[in-house]
């Protein structure tokens, strides 16, 4: 029996399309927003591969705050008041011994004190670096973690470990995973947005747009980033004369051709396509309204601390606020320039001041309006630092380091005010409680209402999975 | 890039992958063969068999022999910590043994490392569980006896071995949510079509209930909409409405939600009189008024909601803002 309708289609693209009845797009609905035919001509579903999902859901979405270069801990959210102690002296080798090191390889390792003093905060005196008396306040609220670990040291690999669960590129990242597994829930924008923010001053390593790639999964699953500042989209309005009805025929007319030649090689690259172009037509509407800030309360602005469009980190904290109130599953906001092998006592705190508010603003905006239950925020750099100095690049900084760094959570069913994990006198080494970059994936995964050991894409012979090989564990310790 | 479709294939793989887990361990087994219980091939070879065959969840391994290990011995012996390089947390991890091997050998109790552990003198040091922590009920030795004795198999119904204690249940099962949907999945699938809105299962369980998720289009769902969705009614715990077009109309129809938990009206028409209409909702535990009209006559109606746990009311009249922490500041 031949199943395979025309020789050019392939048995894998032929299965693929049978179980999951990609294609089936009706742009003409577009057009007809108000129309009852719209409602009749209703697309499928925007369901995800795992359905209906195994584990109840207790995060809808995920807001992932990423501090790209890497924060110090000492700085930031683990207290070392022996290392104050230490200052200047030799590391005990016993600690050091074996390790690999990033730039101080081979240097005299001494140990520095923190540069701020710490703070106690919120119900249970949580120690925090003075320099974040926002995220202080609203530490009732958040989960953190000190004993996370990490398995690269170098940036590149770090971010795609921490972003896709492998340090080479080509994997796909969390949120293609996420929206692969749970399906888009908004219609008129992607499920996976990106934000950049970038603080005055210097120039920070470069973020490249692979980091939020799609890998192996299908290409419509990939990030797309909008701009904080000018066009979220650039080219987004149409040129001059030409009309919404007019761009619409456009695109009908190109899907028709798409549709035509998929009907006939069957790529699922041509779905993706179809998909794509009709996104596209959809943001043209969607996205302006999305990033028109004039229905925000004076007070919404105020409490972020950002003016609309600055382009700032506060911005697109409200800007994510707004995606997620608008079904968008996974946004992630970068926010650059915290490498600090040297500067560290005068960066660090012009960091600090960037994002201190609006992470705290984040987290009391979604509370007040009933979201933060249901969505997963999480704040991370790809790797930790050093205890020890850097002197080597200028004034004096920490080295980058993996096994120990400071992250938190909050919503989506963690637990509230809490402080797990813990490393070593020094700071050195997280000692109880070891988190992996895999664990928080796998937590992730299950907040979401998937069982992430289950959760696998045939790929090069193996059941790819986002927790990678050896698979992570959730950390059912900060669950609620 | 057309690799992604072989996601279709991973359920057939995933059923594969049973046969190739058990050839990896009994592999490991030959590998370290000399070091080994001679009966931990035994064992692998009697699992292997059947781990190809479904892992249902009213299996007697699942129901009774878990549970204990669950409770007693995973604290030690699981994810976190692996005391004697053994891990008790699933049936694989259990075959795969310890530091001295196999500890289970199928049809044979008192030869099985596991079953002498938990029932010799407890002053021995190598009892278990150890460091004094509670020893195993003799019901629960009776389980494990029962299990070795028939096989030690995952698989075996919870029905084909005779006699065994009735232990507490795994976990007390979770009350029904709502009626289970299955019945009527072609009725679902119609709404969905027809409305354009979604209608979600909430989890793998079927009395879990369903969510109507509206986000995709919130402005496709409307007074009619929900008015279509009377026959489903019962089955629907929470009901994502923010910022449809619903009106106090539409509360009417959401009134005869009976099994509602969670409702977010966020951003909507509806009023304080609306508010009124939602009386006989029981069961609801949490409501979103962010961004309505509403004011504190109608958060004096809610009042009347048994359940009610949690009022979002930011950016509403209502004046008293205690839930409001960035006014509360
Ligand atoms: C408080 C921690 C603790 C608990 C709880 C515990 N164990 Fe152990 N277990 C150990 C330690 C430590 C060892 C390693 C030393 C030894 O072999 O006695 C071990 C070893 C074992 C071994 C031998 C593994 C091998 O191959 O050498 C078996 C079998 C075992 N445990 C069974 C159990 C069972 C069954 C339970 C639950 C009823 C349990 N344990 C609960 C700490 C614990």
């Amino acid at each position: 029996m031949n199943v395979f309708p025309t020789p050019f289609q392939t048995r894998r693209a032929f299965l693929g399309r049978v179980s999951h009845g990609v294609g089936a797009v009706a742009l003409a609905s577009l057009l007809e927003k108000s129309s009852s035919l719209h409602a009749a001509s209703a697309r499928p579903a925007a369901r995800g591969v795992v359905y209906p999902l195994p584990l109840p859901q207790k995060a809808k979405r995920v807001i992932w705050l990423t501090m790209a270069g890497g924060p110090s801990q000492f700085e930031t959210f683990d207290p070392k008041p022996k290392l104050a102690e230490l200052h200047g002296e030799a590391m005990p080798e016993s600690l050091t011994r074996g390790q690999q090191l990033a730039q101080l390889q081979g240097q005299r390792l001494v140990c520095h004190a923190p540069q701020f003093p710490f703070a106690k905060f919120g119900k249970n005196q949580t120690e925090i670096c003075s320099l974040f008396p926002h995220i202080g306040s609203v530490v009732n609220e958040i989960c953190l973690i000190r004993s996370m670990t990490t398995d690269a040291i170098n940036h590149d690999p770090a971010h795609m470990f921490m972003n896709t669960g492998s340090q080479i590129a080509g994997r796909p990242s969390m949120g293609a995973w996420v929206n692969y597994g749970l399906g888009s829930e908004a219609e008129n924008l992607p499920g996976f947005v990106v934000m950049v923010s970038t603080g005055p001053g210097r120039s920070p390593q470069p973020i490249a747009t692979r980091q939020w790639s799609s890998g192996f999964l299908p290409s419509r699953f990939q990030g797309v980033q909008l701009n904080g500042r000018g066009d979220a989209v650039h080219y987004l309005t149409n040129p001059g004369r030409v009309s919404r009805a007019q761009q619409g025929a456009d695109v009908q007319a190109i899907t028709a051709l798409n549709r035509q030649h998929d009907a006939f090689v069957h790529d699922p690259e041509i779905a993706t396509r179809i998909a794509q172009y009709e996104m596209a037509f959809q943001m043209q509407a969607s996205v302006p309204e999305l990033t028109d800030l004039r229905g925000e309360a004076a007070r919404t602005l105020a409490l972020y601390g950002c003016t609309p469009g600055d382009g700032s980190f506060a911005a697109n904290c409200l800007l994510a606020r707004r995606l997620a109130e608008r079904g968008v599953r996974f946004i992630q906001l970068y926010h650059r320039d915290w490498d600090h092998h040297s500067l560290l006592k005068e960066e660090l705190p012009l960091r600090a001041k960037e994002v201190d508010q609006a992470c705290a603003a984040l987290i009391t905006d979604l509370k007040q309006r009933g979201m933060l239950d249901d969505t997963l925020v999480v704040w991370t750099g790809e790797f930790g630092r050093t205890p020890m100095s850097q002197g080597n690049k200028g004034t004096v900084g920490r080295d980058h380091h993996n096994k120990s760094m400071s992250m938190w959570l909050a919503g989506g069913g963690v637990q509230r005010g809490r402080v797990y994990g813990a490393t070593d006198e020094l700071g050195y080494a997280a000692m109880e409680n070891i988190c992996t970059v895999h664990d928080l994936h796998a937590t992730m995964l299950h907040q979401l209402g998937i069982r992430p050991d289950a959760f696998t894409v045939k790929f090069q012979g193996l059941d790819a999975k986002l927790t990678g090989v050896e698979g992570g564990g959730v950390i059912q310790g900060i669950l609620a | 890039m057309t690799s992604w479709l072989n996601a279709s294939f991973s359920g057939l793989s995933r059923a594969a992958a049973g046969r190739q887990a058990v050839a990896v361990i009994v592999s490991v087994a030959r590998r370290h063969g000399d070091r080994r219980r001679p009966y931990a091939l035994f064992a692998l070879l009697a699992a292997g068999a059947l781990a190809v065959s479904a892992r249902g969840e009213d299996t007697f391994f699942a129901q009774r022999v878990a549970p204990i290990f669950e409770q007693k011995c995973v604290a030690c012996h699981g994810e976190k910590k692996q005391k004697g390089k053994l891990r008790l947390d699933s049936f694989a991890q259990l075959m795969r043994g310890g530091e001295g091997g196999g500890v289970v050998k199928a049809g044979a109790p008192k030869a099985s490392e596991l079953f002498i552990r938990v029932t010799m003198d407890p002053e021995d040091e190598d009892f278990m569980p150890a460091d004094s922590k509670p020893p195993l009920t003799p019901d629960e030795v009776k389980v494990l006896e029962l299990w070795i004795a028939a096989g030690a198999s995952e698989t075996t119904s919870l029905a084909a071995i005779k006699g065994a204690p009735a232990l507490a249940a795994r976990k007390a099962p979770v009350a029904a949510l709502a009626p289970d949907w299955h019945p009527r999945a072609a009725q679902i699938a119609q709404f969905e079509k027809s409305t354009g809105l979604r209608l979600v299962p909430r989890s793998a369980v079927p009395t879990d209930g369903l969510v109507l998720r509206t986000a995709s289009a919130p402005t496709r769902c409307d007074d009619a909409a929900l008015a279509q969705l009377a026959p489903l009614a019962d089955l629907v715990v929470e009901a994502e409405l923010a910022r449809t077009k619903i009106t106090d109309v539409g509360l009417v129809s959401l009134a005869t939600f009976s099994n509602l938990c969670a409702l977010d009206l966020t951003r909507t028409a509806v009023t304080s009189g609306g508010l009124g209409t939602l009386v006989p909702l029981q069961k609801l535990e949490s409501i979103n008024l962010t961004s309505t009209e509403v004011d504190d006559t109608g958060v004096a109606r809610l009042k009347q909601l048994p359940a009610l746990r949690k009022t979002w009311v930011f950016g509403t009249r209502v004046s008293t803002v205690a839930e409001d922490p960035a006014a509360a500041k």
